[in-house]
Parts: structure tokens; C-alpha cells; sequence
């Protein structure tokens, strides 16, 4: 430091500066701490810029702390309100998907359950009937897929008929529409 | 403040609407100043603000009970006020400041209220500078604006603004000390 050029002694002055403008260094700079202070000491004894940069900062760094911005007591209270709105809806949240994960489990418990004894029951049916492993197997998985199959087609013709609903509808409006401007 | 650290870290996880109030009470002052050197304006920083409270609760099982609360709270407003600016404008930063200055010139996005118990003399004195370092910091990047705000208002360490901000130190640095400089010509009433 001793033996810095002129303008890196004043730059390294003023970040020193600025730097402790708030009353310390950074931890692991503690042990040269005392050497840059004793350095910047007798910089400021000899430099009257860097004197006056230092008056500044201490001013500036006053002045900063002195500007005081305050919460209004309204923001606060609406923003607890809110927070604990939140915090509820969170809470109803997480007890709906409890809810939900609870099904669910319960759900697959029921369908693991039920193919097995529906197995078991098909199996028996064959045996009775005499039938052929395959024609009770091919039953039993027709028996699994039906109720999805129907749902499915059943939601598919749903849609069709309100597509096509929607479609009459577009032409009405476009029908009124070029009317109004003929008009 | 590790055991502190850690009680809030657990009441977070469980999302206790007290520790929240209590927290809200606590770092209000704090947190709104930060924000509305941030981002400049008084109405959008009390927006962020509401915003910020809600991350923490909803965030909360994040925070990590090594670190200082404050710290990670002003890493979650940071964060929304970054989002916020960047699909607002999403140039940068200082773009939001200098749009809005130009928009609200007749209004001051820092507010200088009177000291209590200081002279009339003092007061006028106080208010000239506070209003002189406020004009100055609108003309600053954002991210001088922060580096000070969080040094020399909250009295951070240098480590925890690089934490903050996400920088590395000799950033953090470097934007301190061009951010002192910056307000330099300010404080003596010069005009940029």
C-alpha cells in the first residue's frame, strides 16, 4: 500500500472509505483491517480530496440513514389479513388433498380387491360352465374394459352434440349480424 | 439468533399465521424501505410488499435456519421485484425507474417526513439533504440503490448483501463504492 501510484492510493482511499463508511471490513479482512486504517489515516492527513470525499460519504451515509420510510399501520393489518386468508385457503387446501390422497388409496385398494375376487369369480363361472380358460379370461377383461369403454363413448357423443350445438349457435349470430348491417 | 433463526424456520414449515404476524410487525419498516428503493415507487413497493409475505408463507419450508431470516426475506421481495420489472419491462431495472420518473415527476416515490424533536433549523437542514440523497438515489441503477439501502439503512455485511443480491463480494463492493460516489455530486446540491 505504502507504495501505490498517486491515483490507485486515492481510488483504494476512497473504496476504504466507502467501504467503513458503516464501521467495518468483512470478516476475513480483519486482520489487515488495522494496517489499511493506519494507511488511510495518514492518506487523509496528506490528501485534501480524499478528506473531503470522506466528509461526503459520512454525510451521505447519515443522510441515507436519516431518511425514514414507514409502513403505514393500514398496510400492515391488510397484509396480515391476508397473509392468514392465505394461510387458511393453504390450510383447506392441503386438507382437500388429504381428502383426495385418501381416496385415491382407498380407490386402488378396492380395484386391486375387487379384480382379484372378480378373477377368482370368473374362474369359478368357467369351471362350472365348463368353459375354456381363455373364453373366461377374454369375459373377465371385457367385464374390466365395458364400464370405461361406455364412458368414453358417452362423453365423445356429448361433446359431438355440443360442438354441434355451438356451431348452430355461430351461424345464428352470424346470420343476426349480417342482418344488423344490412339493416 | 441461530435459535432464532431455527424457531422461525419451524414456525414457516407450519405455516403459524402468529409467527407470521409477528414477523409482518417486526420487519415492516425494513422491508417496505428496501422495496421502495428498489423499485422506486411507493405503491408498487407496498404491492411487493403484501406479495412478499404471502411467498413467505407460502415458501416458507424453504428457508434455511443457517442463514439470517432477514436475508432470505430480502431475497424473496428481490426476487419479486425482479419478476415484477422484467415482465413489466423487461429491458432492466432502471428502465422501470426512469419510465416512472418521467410518469410521476410531480410525485416523490421517497417520502421525507419530518424529525421529531429536531430544531426548525435542523429540520429544514435534515429535510434539504434527505431530499437531496432521495433525488440522487432515483438517478442511481437499482442495483447501486440496493447495495447502499442494504448497507448503510438495514447495516448488513457484505457477505449477506452478495447473498442477497447474488453477487459475488468484490461486487457488492464496487457497488457501494460507485454508489457513495454517485451521490457525492448530490449531497452538495449539484445537478446532474
Amino acid at each position: 500500500m505504502k507504495h501505490m501510484p498517486n491515483n490507485d492510493a486515492h481510488q483504494q482511499a476512497r473504496k476504504l472509505i466507502a467501504l467503513s463508511g458503516a464501521e467495518i471490513l468483512s470478516a476475513n479482512q480483519l486482520s489487515d483491517q488495522q494496517s489499511s486504517n493506519a494507511w488511510l489515516a495518514a492518506h487523509l492527513e496528506t490528501c485534501a480530496s480524499c478528506r473531503t470525499f470522506a466528509e461526503n460519504a459520512a454525510d451521505t451515509i447519515h443522510g441515507l440513514r436519516a431518511i425514514p420510510i414507514a409502513a403505514g399501520r393500514g398496510l400492515v393489518s391488510t397484509t396480515q389479513i391476508r397473509v392468514r386468508r392465505r394461510a387458511l385457503e393453504l390450510q383447506r387446501q392441503r386438507e382437500r388433498m388429504w381428502l383426495v390422497a385418501v381416496s385415491c388409496t382407498a380407490v386402488t385398494l378396492c380395484a386391486l380387491l375387487s379384480t382379484v375376487a372378480f378373477w377368482l369369480g370368473f374362474a369359478w363361472l368357467g369351471a362350472r360352465a365348463q368353459l375354456a380358460s381363455s373364453v373366461w379370461q377374454v369375459g373377465f377383461l371385457v367385464f374390466c374394459v365395458m364400464p370405461a369403454l361406455v364412458a368414453a363413448i358417452l362423453l365423445l357423443a356429448k361433446a359431438k352434440d355440443k360442438d354441434k350445438d355451438n356451431d348452430n349457435d355461430n351461424y345464428k349470430h352470424l346470420a343476426h349480424h349480417t342482418g344488423s348491417y344490412q339493416g | 439468533m441461530a435459535q432464532e433463526s431455527t424457531e422461525i424456520a419451524r414456525g414457516l414449515r407450519r405455516r403459524d399465521p402468529d409467527l407470521l404476524d409477528r414477523l409482518i410487525e417486526q420487519y415492516q419498516h425494513r422491508l417496505l424501505r428496501y422495496l421502495v428503493y428498489l423499485t422506486g415507487r411507493r405503491d408498487l413497493a407496498e404491492d411487493l410488499f403484501q406479495e412478499t409475505w404471502i411467498r413467505v408463507l407460502e415458501r416458507g419450508h424453504q428457508f434455511n435456519d443457517k442463514y439470517a431470516f432477514s436475508t432470505w426475506l430480502f431475497s424473496v421481495a428481490r426476487n419479486l421485484a425482479i419478476d415484477h420489472m422484467r415482465r413489466k419491462q423487461p429491458s432492466s431495472l432502471d428502465g422501470l425507474v426512469d419510465n416512472n420518473m418521467q410518469n410521476n415527476e410531480d410525485r416523490a416515490p421517497f417520502d421525507v417526513p419530518d424529525a421529531a424533536g429536531a430544531s426548525a433549523f435542523d429540520l429544514t437542514l435534515q429535510r434539504e439533504q434527505g431530499e437531496q440523497i432521495t433525488a440522487g438515489m432515483q438517478h442511481l441503477p437499482a442495483e447501486y440503490r440496493e447495495a447502499l439501502v442494504l448497507r448503510f439503512q438495514e447495516g448488513m455485511s457484505l457477505e449477506e448483501i452478495a447473498s442477497v443480491a447474488r453477487v459475488p463480494l468484490g461486487t457488492v463492493k464496487s457497488r457501494i463504492y460507485r454508489g457513495l460516489s454517485a451521490l457525492e455530486p448530490w449531497l452538495k446540491g449539484a445537478q446532474l
